[in-house]
């Protein structure tokens, strides 16, 4: 397998995380865009060193960090994208827990919901997500539990249920 | 980590660690209903993003994204060829010819690129060989030497960090460029040899390979990224050289 078959490969992986870390649809796949343009300008770059979907995720995250930086001051962020549908008919319980979650992940600061997606939805351990982030391993091991914390607390688990959340349980 | 570490933090560690720490999880979990509850609540939100985002990695990849890995297939063919043909052209001069004139006759000819290896190599020429005033500014005077640099060049620059290659940074100056202003900055070794890392604006450049270039006993490798254009050049062997600039591009770039 090449390397362009590679990356080509992790494209599918790659718009999963854009699309949770980031939420609005078109900058997500702005970011897939972005982020596979400069793996494949950079592609002699690349020496086999460790893994292509390591390298990819961190092109990504170096780009997102970048747009927010270039967002920052020229336009307030919009802190996240409605939770879909509020005029649908009552969702089933599951799909419930799932808006909560959809809603619970979008105010998460972006470095804890960057960290957590990477172990729970990419499967990775927490030395590839750290290694990817940049960051220690302890730094990501606290933003992965207070991002699990928040999630528990904001989806109305019972030990942990807030009034916001009561409506929704049956 | 002990196993007594049963924060949510040690815990996070084992389960999402490698198979050892996994299997520790679960001699743990035997014993202990409520990192039991724990792990299961996380298992559920676990499932829950999955659930979630997992049905954007089943959609059809669009196609402006497979263009891009198309295009580059197609662009990987041509520029084969041409490092095959320089790969002969090498191997023919290589016959007759000297190291040194090889790389430089290389970049020589029509190459419009070579204006910044020319500019680049110049400024090793000029500069390394100042005893009294090799920088304008010096690397102890930061982050004033980062601003000013920045600033001239138009774009934030960091100083790569070469130590770890045995080049320490001796400072900086500014310097007139085609292009507009351009920035040099100097490293020095224990053994007072320099190196140089010439920046200049290259706005619009598309992003390029690192380039091979040599004058004489002097190598260097280029490339543009970011719209800009930079070359490490230094009296090493191309090895060294080419590990050097990996290094300086990956800081640059923040990559």
């Amino acid at each position: 397998m090449t390397l362009l078959d590679e990356i080509e490969t992790a494209i599918p992986a790659l718009r999963r995380y854009a699309h949770a870390l980031v939420r609005d649809s078109d900058r997500a796949e702005d970011l897939v865009q972005d982020c596979l343009e400069r793996a494949v300008a950079r592609r002699q770059f690349w020496r086999g060193e460790g893994d292509v979907r390591s390298w990819l995720f961190r092109i990504l995250l170096n780009r997102f960090r970048d747009g927010l930086r270039s967002a920052r001051g020229r336009a307030q962020l919009v802190p996240f994208e409605a939770v879909p549908d509020p005029g649908q008919p009552a969702p089933q319980d599951a799909q419930m827990a799932l808006r909560e979650v959809h809603a619970a992940m979008a105010r998460l600061p972006d470095d804890q919901r960057a960290a957590l997606l990477l172990v729970a939805v990419e499967g990775m351990t927490l030395t590839e997500a750290a290694r990817i982030l940049a960051v220690p391993e302890g730094t990501v091991a606290s933003r992965i539990a207070r991002a699990r914390a928040a999630l528990r607390g904001m989806t109305g688990r019972p030990e942990h249920r807030s009034p916001r959340t009561e409506g929704s349980q049956t | 980590m002990t196993t007594s570490d049963r924060s949510d933090e040690g815990i996070l560690r084992l389960r999402h660690g490698d198979e050892a720490d996994r299997a520790r999880l679960v001699t743990m979990t035997a014993e202990d209903p409520a990192l039991r509850e724990s792990l299961a609540e996380w298992d559920r939100q676990d499932a829950a993003l999955r659930a979630l985002y997992e049905p954007v990695a089943r959609e059809r990849v669009p196609e402006r994204h497979r263009e891009v890995i198309a295009r580059a297939e197609r662009r990987g063919e041509r520029t084969s060829t041409i490092w095959a043909r320089i790969a002969a052209v090498v191997a023919l001069l290589a016959i007759g010819a000297t190291g040194g004139a090889v790389g430089s006759r290389l970049t020589g000819g029509a190459d419009p690129d070579q204006a910044l290896a020319s500019a680049a190599f110049r400024a090793y020429a000029t500069y390394t060989v100042e005893r009294r005033h090799p920088v304008e500014v010096a690397a102890s005077e930061e982050p004033h030497l980062t601003n000013w640099l920045s600033n001239r060049l138009g774009e934030r620059i960091v100083l790569p960090d070469l130590s770890r290659h045995g080049f320490s940074l001796m400072g900086g100056r500014v310097l007139p460029d085609a292009s507009g202003p351009a920035v040099l900055l100097m490293y020095s070794d224990a053994d007072q040899r320099r190196l140089v890392l010439y920046v200049a604006p290259g706005p619009g450049r598309e992003e390029s390979a690192f380039q091979f270039a040599q004058r004489d006993a002097v190598r260097g490798y280029w490339w543009y990224d970011d719209n800009l254009g930079c070359a490490v050049i230094g009296d090493l062997t191309r090895d060294r050289l080419h590990d050097i600039s990996r290094d300086a591009y990956a800081q640059i770039t923040g990559t």
